[in-house]
């Protein structure tokens, strides 16, 4: 069957439209030149050495670093509990409180951010790192929960009795024969959260208490036309990083599919 | 025939329950020890659940199961003296062949070099010598269902539990590990309790049957027993074919019991031939196709003789099954012949002679 040509150019379109902008950043992380137009005027990685001679960038990276690892591991530790009883056993109310999970997926972010604020500042919880981890934490749930959920439900119910008849305790099961054949999952649900939360924007500026945090300091930065490089050179390196996050979360999902002898039922790559 | 053996399994009206539903209903029988126990049913009948609770993977709504002398209420899957070979066969895919294997034993506190020794033998018993260090993920539906029988075979247990190990295989692989479970079994000497839903292999492979329908057993004999004298049509159309005629009993003298039948007429059974409550009516009479026998040219009766019409002809090679009617009966009966070389197939519309013999039948009411 022949294909209208139409339909390639609008593939090649949307791709340019999608990626061009992405390609832009490098471009002009390396253009030897403080003004972000073409035509470009030379090579140059002063730009990189610029971005980390700046003490509060320093800061606000630690910072998100603290809490995008933070996140990642009350979501994940989090999620393996709601996935492997959604999966497993029987509660009343578990599709109830299943949904309820899985929501802030589709409420817009801003919502989230306003009345987490005026409850936590009703309850008078000083805004903090931590309440911006408390926000992470909810919107990186269902993400978490859909990933491991998949991974638990891959798992076939004979093999931990199989554990457990050659006479393995729960506990020991759990441990031997349930957490190696999910760790693929973990591995992934964390990596994402990790990288949902690095860049988060609107929790991060509403729920902070003002200390620097890479994406509010970033966007702060913008204002000034001679800071625009040096966030460009940022901005390469953030997207090299998640890129490698996701591809190392995708190795570890398709191993584990490969090694379960599993049918792959789509990812995130 | 299986000379009496002491008990292993004993089942005392067991009953359970999934929610409202009646999945086990009152089961009763006797597992010997080292014998090759099966339970045979259609699907959905409740053999995987009976199974399952002598596994300990269930719990009993009701009744008792006793192994080896112990009551098993309470006592969990991982300290119970029986294996399972599960239908998938749970092969442990991140591990390698010999540490599925020797799984059992990680709480054994012999030497790793002994332990490692017994793996080698368990491999070598289930013919997969040198497959030890291969990824467990990578082998074939076979050599799975042979690792799955080492690692349960290793803890020596005292039963072993197998749930339907044959259905994922090919017919000439299922055959050929038919022969090599049994040989298995009486090598190890284990009592082992076979799932399945083929009545073929159960006949092959059992000492003992049990039949199983809705939840309950119908029938627990040898396989000898479950063919020549089943104890209700039910039990008699899961196995094989046989053959039911109209009958009406006219008279009962002690263990004797005299039947009128569509084309065979006037026949006495003996007690042992006559099924169901004494005394109830709606009789049938029912026989094997194999049976019957149609007479060629000067070939005598032994028993009974009845002429009938051929009306249907089913070739098979080794085997042909006729479909007669015998004069008198409203129905054709099946009769199944092996072929000799140099004698003619019938043809349709053929008369015939066929031999039958009052032992042969059975009477159900
Ligand atoms: N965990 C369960 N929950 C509810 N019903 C079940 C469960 N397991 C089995 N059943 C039901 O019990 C009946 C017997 O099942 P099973 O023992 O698996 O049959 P078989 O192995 O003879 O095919 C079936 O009707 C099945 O649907
Ligand atoms: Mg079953």
């Amino acid at each position: 069957m022949k294909r209208s040509p139409i339909l390639g150019a609008y593939a090649v379109a949307y791709l340019l439209f999608l990626y061009g902008p992405i390609l832009i950043l490098p471009l002009f992380a390396f253009n030897d030149s403080r003004i972000v137009a073409f035509p470009l005027s030379g090579f140059t990685t002063q730009w990189f050495g610029e971005m980390w001679a700046d003490a509060n960038l320093r800061k606000a990276l630690g910072n998100s670093l603290i809490i995008a690892l933070s996140t990642a591991t009350i979501s994940t530790a989090l999620g393996i509990f709601a996935a492997r009883s959604s999966v497993r056993y029987r509660w009343p109310g578990k599709a109830v409180v299943m949904g309820m999970i899985m929501v802030p997926l589709v409420l817009p972010e801003m919502i989230v951010a306003m009345a987490l604020l005026v409850v936590l500042l009703t309850i008078g919880v000083p805004l903090s790192i931590f309440t911006i981890i408390l926000g992470h934490v909810l919107i990186c749930m269902p993400f978490a929960v859909a990933i491991l959920t998949s991974a638990f439900q891959s798992l076939d119910k004979s093999l931990e009795e199989a554990a457990l008849d050659l006479g393995e305790t729960q506990i020991s099961t759990f441990q031997l024969i349930v957490l190696p054949l999910v760790m693929p999952g973990i591995l992934s649900a964390f990596l994402i959260t990790f990288t949902i939360s690095i860049d988060e924007f609107i929790i991060a500026n509403f729920l902070g208490k003002g200390d620097p945090i890479l994406s509010v300091y970033i966007f702060g930065q913008f204002r000034f036309p001679a800071k625009v490089p040096s966030m460009l050179a940022l901005g390469t390196l953030l997207v090299l990083f998640s890129i490698c996050m996701l591809a190392i979360a995708e190795y570890f999902r398709r191993r584990g599919i490969a090694k379960t002898g599993g049918k792959d039922s789509g990812g995130f790559l | 025939m299986t000379s009496e053996k002491p008990t292993m399994i004993e089942m005392r009206d067991v009953h359970k329950y999934y929610g409202d539903y009646h999945a086990l209903r009152g089961i009763n029988g006797t597992i010997r020890a080292g014998e090759f126990f099966s339970l045979l049913g259609p699907s959905g009948c409740g053999k995987t659940t009976l199974l399952r609770t002598i596994a300990g993977f269930e719990d009993i709504s009701g009744g008792m199961i006793m192994i080896d002398g112990k009551n098993m209420a309470g006592v969990p899957a991982n300290v119970r003296p029986t294996n399972m070979v599960f239908q998938s066969y749970a092969i442990f895919p991140h591990l390698t062949v010999a540490q599925n294997v020797g799984f059992g034993l990680r709480r054994d506190p012999r030497p790793k070099a002994e332990k490692q020794r017994e793996v080698d033998e368990a491999l070598e018993m289930v013919g997969l010598k040198g497959y030890g260090n291969r990824a467990a993920h990578a082998l074939s539906g076979g050599q799975r269902q042979r690792v799955a029988l080492a690692r349960a075979l290793i803890l020596k247990p005292k039963v072993l539990l197998l749930d339907e190990p044959l259905s994922a295989l090919d017919k000439k692989m299922r055959e050929q590990m038919q022969m090599e479970l049994i040989k298995l079994q009486r090598q190890v000497g284990i009592t082992f309790i076979l799932v399945t839903h083929d009545q073929e292999e159960a006949l092959v492979m059992s000492d003992r049957i049990a039949v199983m329908f809705e939840g309950g057993i119908a029938q627990l004999a040898d396989p000898e027993t479950l063919y020549r004298r089943p104890n209700s049509r039910q039990v008699a159309d899961f196995i094989g074919t046989m053959n039911f005629m109209p009958a009406k009993i006219v008279a009962e003298t002690g263990d004797l019991v005299e039947v009128d039948s569509q084309g065979f007429g006037h026949v006495t059974l003996q007690g042992s031939q006559c099924m169901g409550t004494p005394g109830s009516n709606g009789s049938s009479i029912g026989f094997r196709p194999e049976t019957l026998t149609i007479l060629f040219e000067n070939q005598q009766a032994v028993d009974r003789e009845s002429m009938a019409t051929v009306e249907e002809v089913v070739y098979y090679g080794d085997m042909t099954y006729y479909d007669v009617r015998i004069d008198g009966m409203t129905s054709p009966v099946r009769i199944s012949m092996r072929n000799v070389f140099g004698r003619p197939v019938l043809d349709i519309g053929n008369r015939a002679r066929v031999a039958w013999s009052p032992g042969a039948l059975v009477l159900f009411r």
